[in-house]
């Protein structure tokens, strides 16, 4: 392949997949400045790797599971001050009557992440558990007992949130 | 199949439904009602998951890929980007857009979602203490404090809090050192702004409908004392 050519595809490959990676990355770290310098990063490492990348059509999976490990190294050198975010979420009050959309947020960011991550890449990225579970490195049978508890959850507070509008 | 094998798939995967599990859903009105309750959680799932994406993203990740081999491609869009602004910040000089602080705060409660969904910082003093800094005196509180955070905003920093009112949750920004002209107004994606002058700076209301922020802005006016 020319160097043209190599360009020519990344450059297609970034404007097709940043916006999917940029959400989930946003919902790995639930911060837009760390989630945007992730998407930075995942797309830096892919253009040194792209000789590695075999079929054009495996490439979001492939970033993702860039992304992933690029998120995981910046959690491990800035552990305090994420689990410091962890703890205020612990304090949210009941769920106030606003927009539906960012109830659901709320619920969704409660979700434990072993849970919030397979879910966000179903949902948003269109994967299957198989492929989950090659990205986040379980097995199928793991991630389709992840993703049936997670909506489990979310139905559960739901019906909850529900309960609290009406008594309201 | 039966119907628990059913649920469990439907949960896992809602959209990949097996030949098996779509000949089960036909016969059982029972499946049929969870289905549809699935679905429907699933769509404002997808919704609340689509985070806004910053504008210009991948321009910027394309960018610093070819600075990375290019630093002399790169000296030349640094210069470009200068002589740009500057004839962007004459332009202006010339003729100011008259909403472009309550348009920018609309853009910054869209860019950081996480304020209506996390409490950060709730401490009704440390919003007293914010005030004081700004040059305004709290009479009587706006509502219950949910989150406070200094955030980079229009070339500076400026504080985010959010509070609850009767009406749902409210924005309400405060940035030193810029002035708007007069009072302005904004209604940007199902959010509606206005943008008020003080001494020290400007507050932006930034709610869900006009007439919300209006009600907001009403109360920071009676309940704020703004030093002259």
């Amino acid at each position: 392949m020319s160097a043209g050519d190599k360009t020519g595809e990344f450059e297609q490959v970034v404007r097709a997949y940043s916006a999917d990676l940029y959400r989930y990355a946003y919902w790995l770290c639930r911060n837009r400045h760390q989630a945007e310098d992730l998407v930075q990063e995942a797309f830096a490492r892919a253009w040194k790797g792209w000789a590695d990348l075999r079929e054009a059509a495996l490439a979001k999976a492939w970033l993702i599971a860039i992304l992933r490990n690029e998120h995981a190294r910046s959690f491990s050198r800035k552990r305090p001050e994420l689990a410091s975010g962890e703890a205020d979420e612990s304090e949210l009050p009941p769920v106030p009557s606003f927009e539906a959309g960012i109830e659901t947020a709320q619920i969704v960011n409660r979700l434990p992440a072993a849970y919030r991550e397979p879910l966000v890449l179903q949902v948003l990225g269109g994967f299957s558990c198989s492929e989950i579970a090659g990205i986040i490195g379980t097995s199928a049978g793991a991630v389709m007992t992840r993703l049936t508890r997670a909506r489990q959850a979310l139905r559960e507070q739901y019906t909850e949130a529900g309960k609290r509008r009406v008594s309201k | 199949m039966n119907c628990l094998e059913f649920r469990r798939q439907k949960l896992a995967d809602p959209r990949r439904l097996s030949a098996q599990a779509q000949s089960h859903l036909q016969g059982c009105p029972g499946c049929t009602e969870f289905a549809r309750g699935v679905d429907e959680t699933e769509r404002s799932l997808e919704q609340a998951l689509a985070v806004p994406v910053p504008e210009g993203l991948a321009d910027r990740v394309l960018l610093g890929r070819r600075g990375a081999g290019r630093v002399a491609w790169r000296t030349w869009a640094i210069a470009a980007a200068v002589v740009l602004a500057i004839a962007l910040g004459f332009g202006h000089l010339k003729n100011p857009p008259s909403d472009q602080y309550a348009r920018l705060a609309i853009e910054h409660v869209q860019l950081e979602p996480e304020s209506f969904t996390t409490v950060r910082h709730a401490d009704a003093e440390a919003f007293r203490s914010i005030l004081e800094d700004f040059g305004g005196t709290l009479k009587q509180p706006l509502g219950r404090i949910r989150y406070i955070k200094l955030c980079p905003l229009d070339e500076g920093t400026g504080w985010h809090i959010v509070f609850e009112t009767p009406g749902g949750l409210a924005t309400l920004i405060l940035v030193p050192g810029k002035h708007p002209g007069s009072t302005e107004t904004a209604t940007v994606g199902g959010w509606n702004a206005l943008a008020r002058p003080t001494r020290t700076g400007y507050y932006a209301v930034v709610t869900a409908s006009l007439q919300m922020t209006s009600r907001v802005d009403s109360a920071v006016r009676e309940r704020i004392e703004w030093k002259s």
